[in-house]
């Protein structure tokens, strides 16, 4: 989860927002980290770009992406499917 | 109609965000592609607006605050930008993903931010202002058509107060094809040895300069936006000096009445011999100051030149580091601008003090 919150940082340009800031559990968007409907296109890209991962169902969306932990567990069950 | 400018706000490679007498704090270069001072945007931008702003942007969105603060509004009848440019390093970064991630997987944020008007927009957005709100792109008279257009809205009674502003930025890249055009010096030049150096090319910059313009004069109000004019590529000196005495008599402004012109000398031998030429047959014994030395040379820096008539007004007074020619008067009432860029892009500002 280091990993990614680490890609996130980087690939939303979080100015003065470090990894140990996010927690696992906290709402990524809204309340939380604050994220917008634009960054929400950006971590869809971050998937395809770092996991190969593409939404397949685009109303999963909010429960994918609704904290870190939830993204983690997306894409390690994903990366199981794919092995 | 008069109108009046009741706000200026300017970020360029000199310290002009900061409160105080014009270039008191003098950056001297020598280089050949000045960049902007740039001051702490975070106290007008949300840090988590802030970093999908490239640098163009958030110069803009500074110099429109600055400009607003002066004038004491917090909501503007219309906003009009002029840039030639645009938000080219966004473009850059966008194209540049286009190529490596071969059209694939690109993220929107260069995208969205690497359009002309991005600026305009997103000076919209942080107000939450709903009015008319436009960009010209009109290469080297991005910035007078601007005026152009906020004096023509102020005219017809459609806004109260029109914040209006020129800006370009340069990045490695733009950099990198221009000085392949030949653009700039070949060695770096010393900013206040700019202007009297002897060969081609001039140096690069960039900057944004904002204006709040009303026909009602406001508190910090010094001058008034009395005329401006385009000519594109006159054939000959002659055309512009015509154009000139064409201009002030629609102004009922003589010659004499002028009391300092300002040129945009770039140091390049060619380029500045138009201005010899005008100066020599219109103003061989008036003042002259000048500022791309200050600013550096691109489409939009009349919009600097302009800021600094406006200061120069303001304090009565021109700055050392301006002075070209002579000596300016005890009382500078009107001041005339005259810019070109690359030679094909002539413009006159004229301001009147109020």
């Amino acid at each position: 989860m280091a990993d990614l919150k680490a890609q996130i940082i980087e690939q939303l340009n979080l100015q003065e927002v470090k990894p140990e800031d996010i927690g696992n559990d906290d709402p990524l968007f809204k309340t939380g980290l604050g994220l917008d409907s634009i960054d929400a296109l950006e971590l869809i890209v971050l998937l395809q770009q770092h996991y190969n991962i593409r939404i397949a169902n685009p109303e999963q969306g909010p429960e994918i992406f609704h904290s870190i932990r939830t993204m983690a567990e997306f894409i390690t069950a994903q990366q199981k499917q794919q092995a | 109609m008069n109108i009046y400018i009741n706000g200026t706000g300017c970020i360029s490679p000199q310290e002009t965000a900061q409160i105080g007498p014009l270039f008191s704090t003098l950056k001297e270069y020598d280089q050949v592609r000045l960049q902007t001072v740039d001051p702490d945007y975070k106290q007008w931008i949300d840090l988590k607006q802030i970093r999908r702003m490239s640098r163009v942007v958030k110069m803009g969105v500074g110099a429109a605050n600055l400009s607003m603060e002066e004038a004491g509004i917090k909501m503007p009848d219309a906003i009009i930008t002029g840039t030639a440019y645009g938000c080219l390093d966004d473009t850059g970064v966008f194209l540049n993903k286009m190529v490596s991630q071969e059209e694939q997987m690109l993220t929107p944020t260069a995208f969205i931010q690497s359009t002309h008007n991005t600026v305009g927009g997103q000076i919209a957005l942080l107000l939450g202002c709903n009015a008319y709100n436009n960009t010209f792109v009109h290469r080297g008279f991005s910035f007078e058509n601007t005026l152009l257009d906020a004096t023509m809205i102020l005219r017809e009674g459609e806004a109260k107060y029109v914040l209006a502003g020129g800006l370009d930025e340069i990045t490695n890249y733009s950099h990198q094809i221009l000085s392949r055009f030949g653009l700039y010096k070949k060695a770096p030049v010393k900013t206040m040895e700019l202007l009297k150096s002897p060969d081609r090319g001039t140096i690069a910059g960039e900057g944004a300069a904002f204006f709040v313009l009303s026909p009602e004069k406001g508190t910090h109000t010094v001058a008034e936006l009395a005329g401006i004019s385009t000519m594109y590529k006159p054939l000959w000196e002659g055309e512009v000096i015509g154009e000139v005495v064409k201009f002030l008599e629609e102004h009922a402004v003589t010659l004499e009445d002028i009391d300092l012109i300002v040129t945009g000398r770039n140091g390049d031998i060619a380029q500045d011999e138009i201005y010899e030429e005008v100066a020599a047959a219109l103003f061989p014994d008036h003042p002259e100051a000048c500022f791309k030395h200050l600013c550096g040379e691109y489409p939009t820096a009349m919009a600097f030149g302009t800021w600094m008539a406006n200061k120069i007004i303001a304090e009565q007074d021109v700055p050392d580091a301006a002075m070209f020619y002579g000596t300016a008067p005890a009382k500078i009432k009107n001041v005339l601008v005259y810019n070109h860029h690359q030679g094909t892009h002539h413009s006159l500002i004229l301001l009147k003090a109020c």
